[in-house]
């Protein structure tokens, strides 16, 4: 006779191997979450949808992306595979080479791909996730497409896995379509970091991403993250009141603190 | 060389099988409508070039008579011509006589082919006669001699003995001239090629200029006569004929496999590889397909060579039309270089360059090579220039040293206009109204000035104003004044770009550039250009 405490350990130790057979990157990335809680880099392999609430966001959505190419770029791997449609560049603006070295990618390992229309795009898409010298393809696709159903992102998602190559498939507005996408975030670009000896400038980025789909971890599934040269860095969400991002009381101690203390004193 | 006399009517007639009898084309030349081409029959009724069509049609009154469409039968000789491509690869068309009419075939080294001169030519003229075309053909030693024998003579081949005494014997106007030089020759008395050799040639050249001794030395072979070639002329090629015309773009993509790999051999053996390959096919009904893809880096692999036209072909699928079929196909390299033999497995260093450079070309060869871009530096400060898009299949891109500017990672093609208001005019921006919506600003950093380069657009920059002329002292030498180019004077307040980072309430990250000034002559305008992270 098995104890009901030691079923459910053997039950979910089986669940854990399913998906390592079926999908190891995200076990992996799974088991860190749990570990400390901290945005995990994800490993190869993966379809991503990033949405984001509008077109207005490009940049933020863009941002995240690259920020996690960074780390699959490797030495076998050494390009990005940029793809958007050709009559969408004047709605989202298009990569601009100088600005990726904010993000410690070199500008001429991405190659941009401008389709004429959806079909191109996904069929661009599957040729580059098939070839070995890719470390990620991001497809910015501005508007709701037909073609870019269910059978579609499941056909993405199966060349991923097998080639571990990662897909980012950037989309824009509230609408949901179905598909086979490992992780869905939803992401806001949120007030920068404070931008050393000038308070006034815009600072380093900071964007919310909120997971919508994907069993990363059950209980926390939303981030602050920063982006430094260094990767990402974690803040406590901003809807969680109850602690501050831990920033240190450099300057003298504000005068509302100083009256409590004194009166404590 | 191949003339044929009266093509234009001969193609209308294959065209239209209705069109039937003396039939001729006119045009309306200076108000008047005028033959310029007819057919034999209309000929042996005495019809002439430049007659009045009511001259004609009192002449003949069974003429049919139709208005020339010249770029109907231009593109039709054109496609005429390169499918003569199948006899040799070098054909031209001479169009400074007539416009159609005479076609030029290089045919050095392709006779054998065939057995022989002799029989390639009676090949060419039968094959043409059946398809009811009327021409005559020469096969000579120059280009000139093989005119003069097919515009005056029948058919024949002419070997380079004979030459020169077939040549003497022609009138002048086998020489290729035009009407006013060949009416004063006439005038002159010289009524054959060989008495106008035999005249002292200072003369002739001031009174007709160079251009007929040139014909003159050209057609006995003492300079040469270059020929330009409609076609590219391929290095390395291939082919196949059929003796059955074939159709569907699968057998043809089969067949290209095929002589991918022949063609593979062939540069193996060489040692050379090439960028470029050019597919052409062969229809029945004179016209020539052609497909031609690129790859990035020099290549013989026959596998990646197929694949490439296979990405090709669906490109255009509804745009292929095999017409009656395709009775040959030929295969070839062009942009060729040296490419070592080098043993692929196990051991080779693969660093993920050549999968990548295969990936390209198959999205080239699909989307078009300007759908496939890679970001190259350059020595530039304006944001627009700096980073300019060129197609991955222009090889590799040079590396400029990135600058240590913020600078966006998305940039508009085309800067937005917006609507800005600040607190004071040259303060930070701290509203913002895009695409008709607000966006209160919360946080900006600049400006960045930017200025124009003047240098790209022909102007002059003054930095500081020329010196007065100074009276010239007596006794002292006058100094000349400084030079100025006659160039617009630039005017640097205009295009000036004032570059603001900003950022909105909700964390939106802006690139804004002002132009102008305020206090100028003009109120600035503001511009979205790109997006932060």
């Amino acid at each position: 006779m098995i104890s009901p405490d030691r079923q459910q350990r053997i039950a979910a130790l089986r669940d854990t191997i399913a998906d390592i057979e079926r999908k190891p990157a995200l076990a992996e990335a799974r088991a860190r979450v749990e570990e400390d809680g901290r945005f995990p880099m994800l490993a190869g392999g993966l379809l991503q949808e990033v949405f984001t609430d509008d077109r207005r966001n490009a940049g933020a959505s863009l941002g995240f992306a690259l920020g996690q190419l960074r780390g699959l770029l490797s030495d076998q791997r050494i390009a990005v595979i940029y793809l958007q449609l050709a009559d969408e560049a004047q709605k989202l603006g298009m990569p601009y080479g100088p600005g990726f070295k904010h993000f410690g990618l070199d500008p001429s390992a991405m190659i941009l791909v401008r389709p004429a229309n959806m079909a191109e795009l996904l069929w661009a898409a599957e040729e580059a996730i098939a070839c070995q010298a890719v470390a990620g393809v991001v497809a910015d696709i501005a508007g709701h497409q037909k073609l870019l159903d269910f059978t579609a992102s499941r056909r993405l998602s199966l060349r991923a896995a097998e080639a571990g190559s990662s897909v980012f498939v950037l989309r824009y507005g509230t609408q949901r379509q179905t598909s086979a996408a490992q992780l869905r975030w939803h992401l806001m670009p949120t007030r920068s970091g404070r931008k050393q000896f000038d308070d006034r400038a815009p600072g380093p980025a900071r964007w919310k991403v909120r997971l919508e789909r994907g069993s990363l971890i059950k209980q926390h599934a939303e981030w602050v993250l920063g982006w430094t040269e260094n990767g990402f860095s974690n803040f406590t969400s901003r809807t969680d009141q109850s602690i501050r991002p831990a920033a240190p009381l450099s300057r003298a101690v504000p005068e509302h603190l100083a009256h409590r203390l004194s009166q404590a004193g | 060389m191949l003339f044929l006399s009266t093509w234009p009517t001969d193609y209308l007639k294959r065209a239209d099988p209705a069109l039937a009898g003396p039939l001729a084309l006119y045009e309306k030349i200076k108000g008047g409508l005028r033959i310029v081409a007819f057919d034999s029959e209309a000929a042996q009724a005495g019809i002439m070039l430049g007659q009045t069509l009511v001259n004609a049609r009192a002449l003949v009154p069974t003429l049919t008579a139709r208005e020339i469409n010249w770029p109907l039968l231009e593109a039709g000789f054109a496609d005429f011509a390169d499918w003569h491509s199948n006899a040799s690869p070098m054909v031209a068309v001479l169009d400074d006589v007539s416009r159609f009419g005479d076609l030029v075939l290089d045919i050095t080294g392709v006779d054998h082919l065939f057995g022989g001169e002799r029989a390639m030519l009676r090949l060419l003229l039968t094959r043409l006669r059946l398809l009811g075309y009327s021409v005559t053909g020469a096969i000579a030693p120059t280009i000139g001699a093989a005119w003069a024998a097919s515009h005056f003579l029948s058919s024949r081949v002419i070997e380079a003995e004979e030459l020169v005494p077939l040549l003497n014997a022609l009138p002048v106007s086998a020489l290729r001239l035009n009407e006013q030089q060949v009416a004063t020759l006439t005038q002159m008395g010289l009524k054959t090629i060989g008495q106008l050799r035999q005249r002292p040639r200072k003369p002739l050249q001031a009174r007709f200029g160079l251009s007929l001794l040139t014909r003159l030395d050209q057609a006995y072979g003492l300079i040469e006569e270059r020929m330009a070639p409609r076609l590219p002329v391929a290095e390395h090629h291939v082919e196949r004929r059929f003796a059955d015309p074939i159709g569907l773009m699968d057998d043809v993509l089969a067949c290209a496999h095929d002589l991918a790999i022949q063609l593979a051999y062939r540069l193996e053996a060489d040692g050379k590889g090439a960028q470029a390959f050019h597919l052409f096919l062969y229809r029945v009904d004179h016209k020539v397909m052609s497909l031609s893809v690129n790859s990035a880096r020099v290549t013989r692999d026959p596998h990646h060579i197929t694949q490439l036209f296979v990405h090709r072909a669906e490109r255009l699928s509804g745009d292929y039309d095999a017409g009656f079929g395709i009775d040959m196909i030929r295969l070839a390299a062009s942009s060729l270089d040296m490419l070592e033999p080098s043993q692929l497995g196990a051991f080779s260093g693969d660093d993920g360059t050549q999968d990548l450079d295969q990936l390209n070309d198959r999205m080239a060869s699909r989307l078009g090579a300007m759908a496939v871009l890679r970001t190259q530096m350059v020595a530039s400060h304006m944001p627009e220039r700096s980073a300019r898009l060129v197609p991955t299949q222009g090889g590799k891109p040079a590396v400029a040293a990135p600058r240590l500017f913020t600078r966006p990672v998305r940039l508009l093609p085309v800067p937005e206009y917006v609507a800005i208001s600040a607190e004071v005019p040259d303060g930070l921006p701290a509203l913002m109204i895009w695409r008709r919506q607000q966006y209160r600003l919360v946080k900006g950093a600049g400006p960045e000035r930017l200025e124009e380069e003047w240098w790209r657009f022909a102007e002059r920059l003054e930095l500081v104003p020329p010196p007065e002329p100074k009276q010239p002292e007596p006794g002292e030498k006058l100094e000349p004044p400084p030079y100025i180019p006659e160039l617009p004077l630039h005017e640097p307040d205009q295009k000036v770009r004032d570059y603001y980072r900003v950022e909105d309430e909700d964390g939106r990250r802006f690139w804004l550039f002002r132009l102008g000034f305020y206090g100028g002559p003009a109120m600035p305008t503001w511009y979205l250009h790109g997006f932060f992270s």
